[in-house]
């Protein structure tokens, strides 16, 4: 029976080495950076200033959040196997489900700490530049913490069978064709021609949405964000984790570790 | 020692592994089997690449083995149960370098599934018992190598397993920290644990084990108690004032070689042959300059199954 202490421990471990790991603070420290620079590109134009400002500070946090799941993901269980810790821990009653789950929930617990120190600084330089702040923004940013989950699954999910390189080409891969299957059904709809249409359809029912986890322009335009356009994509980012840890657990399962 | 069932079982264990890409197999266990009993001390050995490790993470459920069963506990090492109460020292240890001793024991005490109320007093005597007390709130990439051995030992034990699988404990270790980590086995063995041990400092093994298995190129040459082969199973014959004669039929006979001195002959001969050659030696009027029992090392039958092997192919 798979026991939640030690899932909870093991993803406390992977929280431990993060916060004592030098390299995420400098990404960190870049991503904060990047949302400060948000007042000196709004301060080239002379409309919509707050806009520019709050664009370029969900998108900072959106990419840094990104690589940092991609870049530290990828390497998740190979880092275990390459240094041989996993040999002592797997000794030990723990099954490797529960390492999975504890290793994946430990590097989100570490994204979302990020997000949330991104978060702030966004918000102080929204203040500080009498941008406006609304609910919208929160949802952007929850959103993107969703988004996050699945590409740390992703990211999980290759590395439990492929190297850190292998597996940050794949993940990145699926980063950039998750966002651009969007247009790429747009394309095929206005491209007039009903066979190119019909396979861009499918190709997107059948491709991640990561653009449904994106209300950025809404928010900074201060549109109005139906309470389906959280719910559904946050069920949807549910479903794809749950799909992506169960198959990384599979694999991860008839792994031998030599 | 009482014999019950088997701690360890091995039943016909194969296992091949793909060198690189490819889909040529190199098969690295060929269907070994043994079994260590509850309470000894038993020595696995074998020279590089014999397959002792891949045999140690079968038992660890590290590696899935390709045909065969092993058991431990009466547990099939498929399963996760057994796991309760087994510790592993895998060889060159590497842990979590960013963790203090306290720490490291403490994370490992909760996946192991100590109660909380025994974390800390565990921790403590395990810290002691591992004379690493001074240590306790260092980070490990701080550690020498006798002291993440001994921290890795307390964290094989620190759920206070039935059988402690330690594979190479003494590799790269200087002769204080061989020592220390040997009288930590020993101290471990009269706690009532069994212990597993792949080595290969033989000197060590000899001192340690009850029975030992040689493994070479994924077979099992020799398994047996260290007690039976270090008895005396050969003497060693000194013969003066030999007369030629005699010289040339023990020579024949029993292989004897000739010292450079004049008639004086020299020779081993398995312990049940010794009153033989005496008796001929004594009716041919030779004089019996001494007769010594024989102890076989265990660095003799490793190597006389390793050269097996070598001459087989």
């Amino acid at each position: 029976m798979m026991s939640l202490e030690r899932i909870t421990a093991i993803a406390m471990n992977t929280l431990r080495e993060a916060v004592r790991n030098k390299v995420l603070y400098v990404l960190l420290f870049f991503g904060v950076l990047l949302i400060g620079t948000g007042v000196l590109v709004s301060s080239l134009s002379y409309i919509a200033t707050a806009q520019i400002l709050q664009s370029v500070g969900l998108s900072s946090l959106r990419l840094f959040g990104a690589l940092i799941a991609i870049f530290v993901g990828v390497g998740l269980i190979h880092k275990e196997v390459d240094r041989r810790t996993i040999y002592t821990i797997l000794s030990k009653p723990v099954s490797r489900t529960e390492f999975l789950l504890g290793k994946y929930l430990g590097l989100l617990l570490t994204l979302w700490l990020g997000v949330l120190i991104m978060a702030t600084a966004f918000v102080v330089v929204s203040l500080l530049s009498g941008a406006p702040l609304g609910a919208g923004h929160a949802e952007a940013i929850l959103l993107s913490a969703v988004e996050l989950a699945v590409v740390v699954g992703v990211a999980t999910l290759f590395s439990s069978f492929t190297s850190p390189m292998l597996a940050s080409c794949f993940t990145v891969g699926f980063y950039l064709v998750g966002h651009a299957t969007r247009d790429l059904r747009e394309l095929g709809a206005h491209s007039g021609d009903v066979l190119v249409a019909k396979v861009t359809s499918l190709l997107y029912l059948g491709l991640p949405d990561l653009e449904s986890f994106n209300v950025t322009v809404q928010a900074i335009h201060q549109l109005p964000i139906a309470p389906r356009q959280v719910i559904l994509p946050v069920a949807y980012g549910l479903a794809m984790v749950i799909a992506l840890l169960a198959l990384a657990c599979m694999i991860f399962q008839r792994r031998d570790f030599r | 020692m009482q014999r019950t069932a088997p701690i360890v079982e091995v039943d016909g264990i194969v296992k091949d592994f793909r060198p690189g890409m490819g889909l040529r197999r190199k098969r690295v266990l060929q269907g070994i089997s043994f079994e260590v009993q509850r309470g000894e001390v038993f020595g696995f050995l074998g020279p590089n690449g014999a397959g002792k490790t891949t045999t140690l993470k079968v038992l660890m459920g590290l590696i899935h083995p390709d045909a065969g069963h092993a058991r431990v506990l009466g547990h099939d090492v498929g399963k996760a149960e057994y796991r309760r109460h087994v510790g592993f020292l895998p060889e060159n240890p590497s842990f979590y370098d960013y963790l203090t001793g306290e720490e490291f024991l403490d994370f490992y005490a909760r996946v192991s599934g100590v109660p909380q109320v025994l974390r800390c007093p565990r921790i403590e005597r395990l810290l002691g018992e591992v004379g690493l007390s001074h240590a306790r709130t260092a980070r490990l990439r701080t550690y020498s190598k006798g002291m993440l051995q001994r921290i890795g030992i307390a964290q094989a034990i620190i759920h206070d397993p039935e059988i402690v699988f330690l594979d190479e404990p003494m590799s790269g270790l200087d002769p204080i920290g061989r020592k220390e980590v040997r009288d930590l086995i020993l101290r471990l063995h009269s706690e009532g644990k069994t212990i597993f041990m792949n080595s290969h400092v033989l000197s060590d093994v000899e001192a340690l084990c009850h029975r030992v298995a040689i493994l070479v190129k994924g077979q099992i040459r020799f398994q047996g108690r260290v007690g039976d082969f270090l008895t005396e199973r050969a003497s060693d014959i000194v013969l003066q004032c030999v007369p030629p004669e005699l010289a040339l039929r023990v020579e024949e006979r029993f292989g004897a070689s000739i010292s450079g001195q004049a008639e004086r002959v020299e020779l081993r001969v398995p312990e049940k042959r010794v009153p033989d050659v005496l008796q001929l030696a004594i009716a041919a009027g030779a004089e019996i300059h001494s007769v010594t029992p024989h102890r076989v090392s265990l660095e003799e039958v490793f190597l006389s199954a390793v050269h097996e092997e070598e001459d087989a192919r």
